[in-house]
Parts: C-alpha cells; structure tokens; sequence
C-alpha cells in the first residue's frame, strides 16, 4: 500500500531551520496529557517569533497549538506502536507540519474511507452536514470533525501519506501533513 | 453543580453554565459528565441558556463537538432560547463559534 491524498509534494519538505521532535514510546509511555505539553510548547516556540503580547503573537501561539493538538490526539488515539516524530517549519508566513506513526492497517483502510468522503467538497459545508448527522445518530463518534474543523475554520491545507514497511506485519507508516497560514 | 480539575472548570448559576480553563479531553465519552450537566439545565426548561465561554481559552473539536450537540437538542426546544458569549481574545471562539449559529441561526452569539 503506497498512497497520497492530499497536495503533499508542496508540504513534505523539511530542510534548514526545521524542528524535530520525538515522543518516544518509552519505559514511560506516552499518554493523553502529552498532546497538550507538546501542542502548548510548539506554540510558544513559534510565537516567539511575533511581538510578545501582540494579538499576532497570541494569534500564531493558539492557530499552532491547536493544529498540533488535533493531529497529536488523532496519532496517539489510533498508534499501534513505535514513537510519533513530529517535523515543524515556518517559512514564507506559513507554518507547515507532519506528524508520523504507525497505525493497523485495517486502521488505515477505515482512515481513508473517512478521508475520501472529505474529497472535491466544501469543508464548511461537510463540517455542518457531519455536526447534524453526528447529533441524529448517538453512535456516530464524530470522527474527520476535527480534520474538517481545521481546514472550515483555520484555513488549513492537509495530506496524508501512507506506506507499508518493507517487510509487511499488518501496519502501515501514516504521514499527516498540514499547512497553516500564518499571516 | 460544578465540575473541577486543574485544568478546566465548569459551573452552573441559575441557566448560565460558565466554563473556564483549557478543555482537551479525549472524546465524546470523556466529555460525557459535562454533556449531562448542560443537559440538566436543558431539563429544568428555563426561558433562555447561557453559555458563558469567556474564560475558556483552549477547547479541541471534540469539545466544539459538545457544543454543537447541544445547540441542536436546545434547537429542537422551540420555548427556549440560547445565549453564548465568547471573547475576541480566544482565537477557538471567534473561528468556531460562528458555526453554532449556522446550526441554530436564532441562537445570539455576543463577542466580548
């Protein structure tokens, strides 16, 4: 399985002045909580950037945290093993992403189906359609919400990257890609 | 009624539920006790509810989710009206909460 969705050729590169960070699945683990302390620090780290107290840089501190915090919950929700290393880069007042672990594939197989019903549409408009059809069925778990939530509401461009080791064991290598505008 | 953590706190005066603090919980199930103390408010038929989300300063999609649900029961409740009141200040609120008047286009959405 090698397949793409999304403009990832114009978001995968993390050359020069990129940042890298590793959660590794330690001795320790790795729990909810560190979506929050990771997302809260990346926002901090590239707010900095931005005239301390302005509403820029309270604007640039929240848009990061939050688009970090969303993919960050949905890497450690649906891991099946292994550390998520998470790429960050700010150039031409974008902020650009990728967050990668490893997931089941029949994980992967259920992710794509959500994304390819998120294809050639508006995302405001799906946002409020799949809000209603979530509210009339108490079993739907709101899941693409938050994909769709950044892309309507903070203007976010993402892709998806998905590969299978070279020796297959039933998981697949997931990249998550994600531009933000910053200015 | 309140719930409290060191993280978020929500409580209930009269018909306004006022949250602050940073809301990342888990999924529609974690925020499950939150559900069912709005739906408390909801169940004592006031005229109008408020939402006071002024001091919420982080809330992710799971809990935007939460909202949303919640302004469709109080939609299908024609006697009861809907306040929320947000912060220009918090960048969730003036992205997101324009969303919940879509939902329920008479719900009165106040920005301080």
């Amino acid at each position: 399985m090698l397949q793409q969705i999304g403009n990832i050729g114009a978001i995968g590169t993390f050359g020069a002045g990129s940042l890298r960070l590793r959660l590794f699945d330690g001795p320790l683990g790795l729990a909810w909580k560190h979506c929050g302390i990771t997302s809260d620090f990346l926002g901090d780290i590239y707010s900095a950037r931005a005239h301390q107290g302005s509403v820029e840089a309270n604007e640039i501190r929240h848009n990061v945290t939050y688009l970090v915090n969303e993919i960050l919950e949905n890497a450690l929700k649906f891991k099946v093993s292994g550390d998520i290393v998470i790429d960050t880069l700010v150039e031409e007042d974008q902020f650009r992403l990728c967050i990668a672990n490893v997931i089941s594939e029949a994980g992967a197989l259920r992710f794509q189906e959500v994304l390819s019903g998120l294809k050639g549409r508006d995302p405001s408009e799906l946002l409020i359609e799949r809000i209603e059809r979530n509210a009339a069925d108490p079993k739907e778990t709101g899941s693409g919400l938050g994909l769709l939530t950044l892309m309507s509401d903070y203007g976010v461009q993402l892709g998806w990257d998905f590969r299978k080791p070279a020796e297959e064991n039933g998981t697949v290598q997931l990249g998550t890609y994600a531009v933000l505008p910053l200015a | 009624m309140e719930i409290k953590t060191s993280e978020y706190r929500i409580w209930v005066e009269d018909a306004a539920i006022h949250y602050e603090g940073t809301m990342r919980l888990s999924g529609t199930e974690a925020y499950q006790p939150i559900m069912e103390l709005m739906h408390n408010v909801l169940n004592s038929e006031p005229e109008e509810i408020t939402l006071d989300l002024v001091g919420l300063e982080f809330l992710n999609s799971s809990g935007i989710n939460l909202l949303a649900r919640f302004t469709i029961e109080v939609r299908k409740q024609k006697s009861i009206a809907i306040l929320v009141k947000g912060s220009t200040r918090i960048p969730w609120q003036s992205k997101s909460l324009p969303n919940l008047r879509k939902l329920h286009p008479s719900l009165q959405l106040n920005f301080v």
